[in-house]
Parts: structure tokens; C-alpha cells; sequence
């Protein structure tokens, strides 16, 4: 459905894009996750038309993005991370102005929309002023809009920023309806425990380049043994203060790479198989230092994105 | 089979937010007021010379040129307000994004918009016809006159409103954009007239200097075309006079037929010209919204 391929934007000087490339099947929902900067938002402008790029290609569904621009807005879908609405225009009029730029006729818009704010959860919001309504509801409002047209693909920036728990949870349920009904989406968000319940695949970005992309099991199993361990030493036997032993102890044995103390745990960055991590605690025993929990962060897609991008600026 | 017409969805839009904002009946209520009070004004100067030398309701046809006039003038300010914050303000609202991303293409973004505010200023024009009409039911105008002056104002507001949407495309700021806007204009008479001024002037001193007599601008005078105000003036001579500024270049001197029979075409050709413009200035304000150009 959605294939980049070197795709590169610069901007002066900075580098945005550096030769992406990328591959979305129909009917996956791919999640986009990296620092602020990554190139996340330029890229789903470029996708969208929105932003003229600097090199390589973009096809959706066959169509080139970069040389048919005109003809990509009829394949996509754009749900921008900040938009406006208009003051004095009720929600379906907002759709009725909408349908219209895509020609639409304006029975063929109501018909659709009656589906689409059902979909949204906001049938019974139709007659109310846009403006009015809370922000959760806007951004729903904007995920039925951009499916006004029935585009093979949408792109969704970023929709849960800003929203209240409750909020995302209803926008959390409009995405699970549009994975069931089968759409191509590429969603970008912070939210990244939400992104791993929802997608089938994720990507990593870091400095315009995908640092990691595929299914979102086989990502997380292919980062498995890189997990930190969680430690609390309660007592040892030795005359040194008990961090500095458990410190000398610890880089003593192979596969830590790194041991740091917060108030009352130890973390040790651990490179070691499940097995290894047993021969650790092994060995801690043997030096006589007793510990009351000791357990190893289970992998997940947050986890993953702060070891790959080195825990810079959040998501 | 016939494919059916849609208007422009932004135009349309554009007329269900206006119609619902109190701004526009205020306007009317405000518009309808003043040109109320310029009537009184003119009225009782006629009673009060009517002490002396009777009534003549003949002299109420100087409401023709002086509501003419101020229309003209309330159009010059009114479509430049409209206009400024037209696309500034999509950018400010954070709206033209998700127009870009769809089939609409930029000029029909910036004619809409026009469109609009043309469809809001010929509403407060048409919303005045009770007040125009008294220098017609007492001044003995005709009609047709009054057809023409809403033709002169709707090609006045097209014209300044093209440059409002230039304008707005270019500044983010829309009280920027109207003061650019009335600037342009402003600039635009400005530099004609100077310009035709300063020929005059030269061409005539030379004419002294070597004892011959002037014989007017020549083919100077049709740069008066690029302003947008010259074809209301012509039309405002002919409906006052009965003659237009083909007379004023014979009265001149003038005496080239192949300007004279320009000149007695004054208002189409300048017209023609000004659309042309406002359509290049259109064009610019689309190329400044659309997407493909180089911007983060």
C-alpha cells in the first residue's frame, strides 16, 4: 500500500529525511515512533502532499506522492497533530464542507457521514456547533473527516496528544474499529504502550533514518537479553560501604556493562541470556551479598525505544 | 448526461459561517445608517436654500456621485478588512493544512474566498438600494445608472479584494495584510497619477519652450487604466455630464483619433485591464498557499 523509498527532505542545512525507506502492506497498521525531530511528521506531510521533498519516491497504492501530488489526496486520509475548526459550523456541515472539496454530492456526503460520526461516537453530536465541542471530540471529528473520501490510506499525527485518559481511550476505540474494518493506517503517537496494543507493525526513527522497523512481536523478541535487571541489596558481608562492594562485585562479572545505584535499587545494564542473568545472582551469593528482589525488566516497545534511541527526549 | 455544477465549497462555506456571525448585520445597520445621515444632510440643504430660490429636486441628483463616492470608498475599506485575515487567518486557525490535503486546488482556495467576500460586500451594497434610491425617486436618475454604479462597485471590490488575498497570502499577520492591502491601492493611484502628472507637466513646458501648442498626453494618459479607480470616474462623468475622459483628452488637445476612439471605451478597456490583474494577483496568492513550494 505505502512504499518510500530513499526519501530525503533537507532543510538549509539539517538533514530531516536521510534516505528512508519503507514498507506498509494494506491492512497494517503501522506505528511511527521517535524523539521530537525524528522526521515522523515530515515524513506523513510528504506522504500526504503536504511537503515537497528533497529526493527519493513515496507510492501509495501505485501513485506516486512526489510527481502526482493532486492525484495522492484522493488516496489519503491526513489527521494533522494540531488542527483548527471553524467557528459558526455545526459538525455536519463541517463534514458536508469536507465531502464537497472531494466533489462529493451532497446526499452521497450525508449518507456516509451518518456512518462515519457513528463510527466516531458522535451521531448524536451532528447538530452541534464544531466549535463547542471538547477537544477529544474534535479529534474524532477530524479521524471521520479525514474518512470522508474513503482513502486507502489514513495518516494520523500524533492523535492522542493532548487528550484526557478518557478521551484516548474513546480515540483508542475508534482506531480498534478501523483496524477491524481493515484500513491501511499510519499512526504516529507518545503513547507508545498504545501503539504496541494497536499496531501490527512499528518503526523507530532517529535522525531522518528508520533505525528499526517489522512486526511488532518480532521486534521486541529480537531485542531480547538487553533488558535491564532490578536489584535490592539488603546486606553484605565486608567492611567497604555495601554500594561500593556490590559495584566492585558486579563489574566483576561478564556481561554487565553498567551498574547504577538509585535510593534503594541497584540497575545493572545486563547484555547476558535469562540463563546468564541466573549465574549473576549465583555469583552475588557467593560473594556473601544478600538481595530481596531481583528481577529483569521485561521487553516492551517503550523499553525498546529508549534503548535504541539512548533514552533521548521522550517519544 | 450532464454533469452537475457545484459551487465553490470554500465560497459556500464561507457564506453559512458569515451569515451567522452578527458582524454582518451590524455592518448593514451601520453602513445603512451613515449613508442615512449623508442623505439628511443633503436634504436639509436643500430646505434651507429652498427659502430663497424654492425647491429643486433636480439638485438632489449630487446624491448620485456623493453616496457613488462614498460606496466606493466603503468598498476600498470594507473588502481589504474581509480579505486580509482570509488565508492568514486558515494558517492561524491552523485549518489550510487539511484543505491542502485535498483535491481543492490553490486558486480555488483564493477565489472562494474572494467570492465571499464579494457575495458579504454586495450584500451590504444591495441592503443600501433603499437609501441610493432617493437620489433616483427625487433626483430623476435612471435605473440604469444604478445598475452600473453596483457594476463599478463589484468590479472595485474583485480587483481590491484580489489584492487582499495577495496580501493575506503573503503577511501572517491580518491587520498587516489590510494595511498592505490599502497601501497597493493606494500606491497604485498614487504612481499613475504622478506618472501622467510628471509627462504632462514636461510635455507642456516643452510645448512652451518651443512656442507650439500642447496637444495633450498622447497615449500617456491610458496608463490613468491601471487604475482601478479611473472607469468609475469615467462612469460617474457620463452619467453626471454625459461625456467621459475621451472628452477631457479633447479638451486637451488631443487630437489622435486612434486615442479619442480608445478613450471613448475607457471603462471596458480599463476593466479588462484591472481583471487581468486581479486575476495575476489570484494567481500569485494561490502560488503562495500551495504546498509544493519549498516551506517546512
Amino acid at each position: 500500500m505505502l512504499t518510500i523509498e530513499n526519501l530525503t527532505k533537507q532543510y538549509g542545512k539539517f538533514l530531516a529525511l536521510d534516505h528512508l525507506n519503507l514498507h506498509i502492506d494494506k491492512g497494517e497498521i503501522y506505528g511511527f515512533v521517535g524523539p521530537n525531530g525524528a522526521g515522523k511528521t515530515t515524513t506523513m506531510r510528504i506522504v500526504c502532499g503536504l511537503l515537497k521533498a528533497t529526493g527519493g519516491s513515496v507510492i501509495v497504492d501505485g501513485i506516486d506522492a512526489i510527481r502526482q501530488p493532486d492525484d495522492i489526496k484522493r488516496k489519503v486520509g491526513y489527521v494533522p497533530d494540531f488542527f483548527g475548526v471553524y467557528d459558526n459550523l455545526k459538525v455536519m456541515e463541517y463534514m458536508e464542507f469536507y465531502g464537497s472539496m472531494y466533489g462529493m454530492e451532497r446526499r452521497e456526503i450525508a449518507d456516509i457521514s451518518e456512518g462515519l460520526l457513528e463510527l466516531v461516537n458522535l451521531s448524536d453530536k451532528k447538530d452541534a456547533f464544531v466549535d463547542a465541542l471538547s477537544r477529544g471530540m474534535k479529534q474524532r471529528l477530524c479521524v471521520a473527516r479525514a474518512l470522508i473520501h474513503n482513502p486507502d490510506l489514513l495518516v494520523l499525527d500524533e492523535p492522542n496528544s493532548g487528550l484526557d485518559p478518557r478521551a484516548r481511550f474513546e480515540m483508542k476505540e475508534v482506531l480498534k474499529n478501523l483496524r477491524s474494518m481493515g484500513k491501511t493506517i499510519l499512526i504516529s503517537s507518545h503513547i507508545l504502550p498504545e501503539l504496541s496494543e494497536l499496531c501490527t507493525s512499528v518503526g523507530i526513527m532517529e535522525h531522518g533514518r528508520l533505525v528499526t522497523s517489522g512486526k511488532v512481536d518480532e521486534i521486541i523478541d529480537a531485542s531480547q537479553g538487553n533488558q535491564p535487571i532490578h536489584m535490592k541489596v539488603v546486606y553484605a558481608e565486608t567492611e567497604e560501604p555495601l554500594d561500593q562492594y556490590v559495584a566492585t562485585v558486579l563489574k566483576e562479572q561478564p556481561f554487565v556493562e553498567k551498574v547504577s545505584f538509585t535510593d534503594d535499587e541497584v540497575l545493572i545494564h545486563f547484555r547476558g541470556d535469562d540463563l546468564e542473568a541466573a549465574r549473576l545472582l549465583n555469583k552475588l551469593f557467593d560473594h556473601h551479598i544478600m538481595v530481596s528482589h531481583y528481577y529483569r525488566e521485561k521487553e516492551n516497545l517503550e523499553s525498546l525505544f529508549l534503548e535504541i534511541t539512548g533514552g533521548e527526549e521522550n517519544a | 448526461m450532464h454533469k452537475r455544477l457545484h459551487m465553490n465549497p470554500i465560497w459556500k462555506k464561507e457564506l453559512v459561517v458569515g451569515s451567522r456571525s452578527m458582524k454582518m448585520s451590524w455592518a448593514i445597520m451601520g453602513i445603512n445608517a451613515f449613508l442615512i445621515i449623508v442623505v439628511l444632510i443633503v436634504l436639509s440643504i436643500t430646505n434651507m436654500s429652498a427659502a430663497t430660490s424654492g425647491y429643486q429636486y433636480e439638485n438632489l441628483i449630487c446624491l448620485f456621485p456623493i453616496l457613488g463616492c462614498i460606496e466606493c470608498g466603503l468598498v476600498s475599506l470594507i473588502v481589504p478588512i474581509i480579505t486580509s485575515g482570509s488565508i492568514s487567518g486558515e494558517r492561524e486557525r491552523q485549518t489550510l493544512d487539511v484543505m491542502l490535503t485535498t483535491p481543492v486546488t490553490t486558486l480555488s482556495i483564493a477565489v472562494g474566498k474572494l467570492g465571499s467576500a464579494m457575495s458579504v460586500v454586495m450584500m451590504y451594497m444591495i441592503a443600501s438600494i433603499p437609501v441610493m434610491a432617493i437620489a433616483f425617486v427625487l433626483g430623476g436618475m435612471s435605473w440604469w445608472a444604478l445598475l452600473g454604479l453596483f457594476g463599478m462597485l463589484l468590479y472595485l471590490g474583485i480587483y481590491v479584494g484580489s489584492v487582499g488575498i495577495f496580501c493575506s497570502s503573503v503577511v501572517k499577520k491580518s491587520v498587516v495584510s489590510t494595511i498592505l492591502t490599502i497601501a497597493i491601492g493606494v500606491g497604485i493611484i498614487i504612481v499613475t497619477t504622478v506618472i501622467l502628472y510628471v509627462v504632462i507637466a514636461t510635455q507642456s513646458a516643452m510645448c512652451d519652450a518651443k512656442g507650439v501648442t500642447y496637444t495633450g498626453p498622447g497615449a500617456v494618459a491610458f496608463i490613468m487604466m491601471l487604475n482601478p479607480y479611473s472607469p468609475i470616474v469615467d462612469f460617474m462623468m457620463r452619467v453626471m455630464m454625459g461625456t467621459g475622459i475621451d472628452r477631457l483628452l479633447e479638451e486637451m488637445g488631443t487630437q489622435s483619433s486612434i486615442i479619442l476612439a480608445i478613450s471613448r471605451w475607457w471603462i471596458p478597456c480599463s476593466i479588462v485591464i484591472n481583471m487581468i490583474i486581479s486575476f495575476a494577483f489570484l494567481k500569485l496568492a494561490a502560488r503562495n498557499i500551495s504546498v509544493t513550494r519549498n516551506r517546512k
